[in-house]
């Protein structure tokens, strides 16, 4: 298992190189620039500006400088001064040579100037990935139940009015389903604030907005595993055994029934958390989502590879994960 | 005493001292004016608060009052008047001398004490705001090499500007010096009238250059900031605010006088949200979505919060007038006649909107010429006329309108443009039996496009924003050859003619012989010429609580010292 772990980690580090590759031959292949507006830049300013942030080097240079940055460690004094060019997420002091080991400098943002890579991901990840687990919690919590309750009274009326929900939430997205919470419990009810972030409150509309929708895709996968496996030979004997029906129903059949479904949590999870663009403009959330599709528009390169890169690994780990979920759910399933 | 009794007693007491307690946190609140402006930023976050590299609304809204200029201009008759300087002039209007307020100090926000304090400098003095700290920001921003665009527009205005932008001669050179601690001395390239309103302008901001060698290009995060104005940065929530509070050492001037709202919050949000926050009564001013225009017209509270005023911008469409069949002048003129601008603002913009027949805004610009005032200037819509200029050409090449090239209307996607393009299409092919092809492209995309005479299509949509209350801005900075980027190919006599006559607007003293000079350049521009077809001046819009007493500026940034709020009025 940990030879396992350890080789998908490795793999990971390929996927990442190639996914950096990708994202950077498809941004620099888009025409536009990251100092280009309206007004008319003196070629002089557009000269400073392109040899602050090496882009006056060919391609293939800037892209090894970028990815050295990255991924090569490097000795520096104590202290750098201070500069958007040289914030490293990794410092470790090193005592006896009096020297400091840095690590992974993502580079700095064009457009927010006194912002970097790392400082952006640092403020508004933990905001995402806030907002992103309570939409998970709110979306299992949601999904999961009403799939069962769907499953087990198939074709009764349970089954219709959950199913139905469910086809609302599918088809009623975030864009539409946000404002009309705000108006409701923000601006009519006076419930909760309408916009921002800070409390729990702040938190419980788009965390419903963005779970909804999601809890509507598990609840239909949940009832459809579920009736998949409720027709499985190994049901019948755990009835023809006389086990009890809680134990067939919770211990036998649900445990596989959730293979897809925890399948598709996974990646679920590496999107919520990396931010939601649509539930962060409704609610004036701070955080990546906005940052993430602003800085394709200004062409914003190292904060589009950052974020990127990050939603990446986000997903890379989160399937390692489930797959380590599945030997639990499903002691066939080995990993050596 | 009863048990029961010396319980209700009890219990009364404590009740009576848990209210006056809350009682004395609610006036202590109360005392505190706080205005939550959701209008001023928008949706995407302050790019920065360094005056050398502001080109946006939202980082000089901020900057003009933390750090204000030289100069300032009325918010409302958009004279420019003293700011953090009054100022003389040389008989031949080149030399500048400020003369700055004396001991206005340096400031910062400490969290620890909640407070705004003096900077101190290594001594334990005071640091005052001197000409030294305004020379150092003007030769950091022309000087410096670190990309500025305003650097670059102040540098063809000041003694050896341009040569120090392009790092030809050394940053010493520069017309800039502090002749004592408060006096500071300018060397204009040229005379112009408008050179006070340019040395207003945040690239010219005092700037801590102690602050600056510190904390390097970080030294505009709050953790550093340091400010003189009324108001000076309290914090800064990436991507959801920037706070500012009330500058207790700003001295008050007859333009600046000291601030009355305690703080003033900047929330950083989409219109639709800014709106919910404002129907809710948790924001004082709010964007007004164009989707809930008719909605809050017809509501009797919502629409006495509405306000419609000038903004600085205008919107036109350029024309290629390299590419056939828009390179003939009767086909451009006729294009233009047959925009019926009043029916596209009545039917798609709704938002009170200015019909525009020259590029300039008339409304507020210095010398812009008024299209009414000039009526031999301005293009007609005529529909007729429109006709015969077109058969009139037809005929000339013999041929029919079929065989005519197609015309491709391109616009930067945005729901709005797209609206006002097919508005127009349909204007074309109803009054002329032209049918265009519209095509969008994402922004970035877009601006590489129509900057390039090569690859910008026959008509495209552009919008331009004023940086100072010059007509000066509006027709030299955009269309004069030496500067223009625009893909419009325009280079026959006219334009020729109208390089002369923008040059000599440029130093002409009287004010009506400069508008008359820019009123017939904008008469080659858009009439004789007709490269570009001017369709509207931009407007304003804003909500703002009846709890606020405010000014309504007439151009991009907001002077919150002249407003007050009154707490005890909001619910």
């Amino acid at each position: 298992m940990g030879r396992y772990i350890v080789r998908r980690l490795l793999q990971m580090f390929l996927v990442l190189f190639v996914v950096s590759l990708l994202t950077f031959a498809t941004m620099r292949a888009v025409p536009g620039g990251p100092f280009s507006t309206e007004k008319n830049l003196p070629p002089r300013a557009l000269a400073q500006l392109e040899a602050k942030y090496n882009l006056d080097e060919p391609l293939y240079m800037q892209y090894l400088h970028y990815m050295g940055d990255i991924a090569i460690p490097r000795l520096t004094e104590n202290r750098l001064p201070p500069s958007v060019l040289n914030d490293y997420l990794i410092n470790i002091y090193i005592p006896g040579i009096d020297k400091t080991l840095r690590w992974m400098n993502f580079g700095p943002s064009y457009k927010s100037v006194s912002q970097t890579v790392n400082s952006i991901i640092k403020n508004t990840l933990p905001v995402s990935a806030t907002l992103g687990t309570g939409a998970l919690i709110v979306a299992v919590f949601i999904g999961i139940p009403a799939g069962i309750i769907a499953a087990l009274k198939r074709n009764t009326r349970w089954d219709y009015a959950a199913m139905s929900v469910a086809i609302i939430g599918v088809s009623v997205p975030v864009i539409i389903s946000g404002p009309i919470l705000r108006y409701v419990f923000g601006v009519q009810l006076k419930w909760l604030p309408p916009t921002g972030w800070g409390s729990f409150e702040h938190m419980i509309m788009p965390a419903f907005a963005l779970g909804f929708a999601e809890s509507a895709r598990l609840a239909r996968l949940t009832r459809a595993s579920l009736l998949q496996v409720l027709n499985e030979d190994y049901i019948r004997t755990a009835r023809a055994k006389g086990l009890h029906e809680r134990i067939v129903i919770g211990v036998h059949a649900l445990k596989n029934a959730m293979i897809p479904v925890v399948t598709t949590l996974g990646p679920l999870f590496a999107f919520l958390a990396t931010g939601s663009f649509v539930a962060e403009l409704i609610f004036g959330i701070p955080g990546m989502g906005k940052f993430f599709v602003v800085s394709i528009t200004n062409r914003d390169y190292p904060v589009i590879m950052g974020t990127t890169l990050l939603l990446a690994t986000f997903v890379i780990l989160a399937n390692l994960f489930v797959d380590l979920v599945y030997v639990w759910l499903d002691p066939r399933i080995q990993y050596s | 005493m009863t048990g029961k009794f010396a319980r209700f007693v009890s219990l009364t007491l404590v009740l009576v001292l848990v209210l006056s307690f809350a009682a004395s946190t609610i006036t202590a609140q109360e005392g505190k004016k706080v205005l939550i402006d959701a209008n001023a930023l928008g949706a995407s976050d302050v790019p920065t608060l360094d005056p050398s590299l502001a080109t946006d609304t939202s980082s000089i809204q901020v900057l003009i009052e933390t750090n204000p200029g030289l100069t300032r201009t009325n918010e409302i008759t958009l004279v420019t008047e003293p700011g953090m300087a009054t100022w003389e002039v040389s008989e031949d209007g080149l030399v500048y001398t400020f003369s700055i307020l004396p001991e206005v100090p340096w400031v910062k926000y400490n969290p620890e004490t909640d407070a705004v304090e003096q900077v101190l400098d290594a001594d334990g003095n005071p640091r005052y705001v001197t000409a030294e700290d305004f020379a150092f920001g003007i030769r950091r921003s022309i000087g410096g090499q670190l990309g500025s665009y305003y650097g670059g527009i102040m540098a063809g205005w000041v003694l050896n500007g341009k040569e120090v932008y392009d790092g030809t001669k050394p940053v010493e050179e520069l017309g800039v010096k502090a002749l004592d601690t408060y006096t500071l001395e300018i060397t204009a390239t040229r005379p112009a009238a408008f050179l006070p309103s340019i040395f207003g302008m945040w690239q010219a901001y005092a700037q801590p250059a102690w602050v600056i060698e510190e904390a390097g290009d970080l030294w505009t995060e709050p953790q550093y900031f340091q400010g003189y104005g009324p108001y000076t940065l309290k914090d800064w929530v990436h991507g959801e605010s920037v706070t500012l509070i009330k500058n207790p050492f700003w001295p008050g001037t007859d333009t600046i006088p000291v601030a009355t709202i305690d703080e003033v919050r900047l929330m950083i949000l989409d219109q639709s949200a800014s709106l919910a926050n404002f129907e809710a009564g948790t924001a004082d001013i709010s964007q007004v979505p164009l989707a809930d225009l008719d909605r809050i017209r017809a509501d009797a509270t919502l629409s006495e919060a509405l306000y419609i005023g000038p903004s600085g911008c205008t919107y036109i469409y350029g024309i290629n007038t390299a590419k056939p069949p828009v390179d003939d002048v009767r086909v451009r003129r006729a294009l233009s006649m047959t925009v019926n601008r009043q029916a596209l603002i009545d039917n798609v913009l709704k938002g009170g909107q200015t019909p525009a027949y020259f590029f300039s805004r008339e409304d507020i610009l210095a010398a812009a010429p008024k299209a009414a005032d000039y009526p031999q200037y301005a293009i007609t819509e005529d529909v007729e006329a429109a006709k015969a200029l077109l058969q009139e050409y037809l005929d000339e090449r013999g041929i029919t309108l079929e065989q005519m090239e197609p015309i491709t209307l391109m616009h930067n996607e945005s729901e709005g443009h797209a609206r006002i393009a097919q508005a127009i299409q349909q204007m074309w092919a109803e009054n002329l039996g032209i049918n265009v092809t519209i095509q969008t492209q994402e922004w970035g995309t877009y601006l590489e496009t129509i900057k390039n005479n090569e690859s910008a299509p026959q008509v495209f949509r552009y919008g331009w924003c004023l940086d100072y209350t010059d007509t000066h801005n509006f027709l030299y900075d955009v269309f004069h050859s030496s500067v223009r980027e625009l893909g419009i190919s325009w280079s026959d006599e006219n334009a020729q003619r109208f390089d002369q006559l923008v040059e000599q607007a440029m130093s002409e003293t009287d004010l009506q012989k400069r508008t008359d000079l820019y009123a017939e350049a904008e008469y080659l521009l858009t009439n004789a010429s007709a490269a570009v077809i001017p369709i509207y001046f931009y407007t304003s819009l804003n909500m703002t609580q009846p709890w606020v007493t405010r000014t309504y500026s007439h151009f991009g940034q907001q002077y919150y010292e002249k407003w007050d709020i009154d707490m005890a009025a909001k619910p």
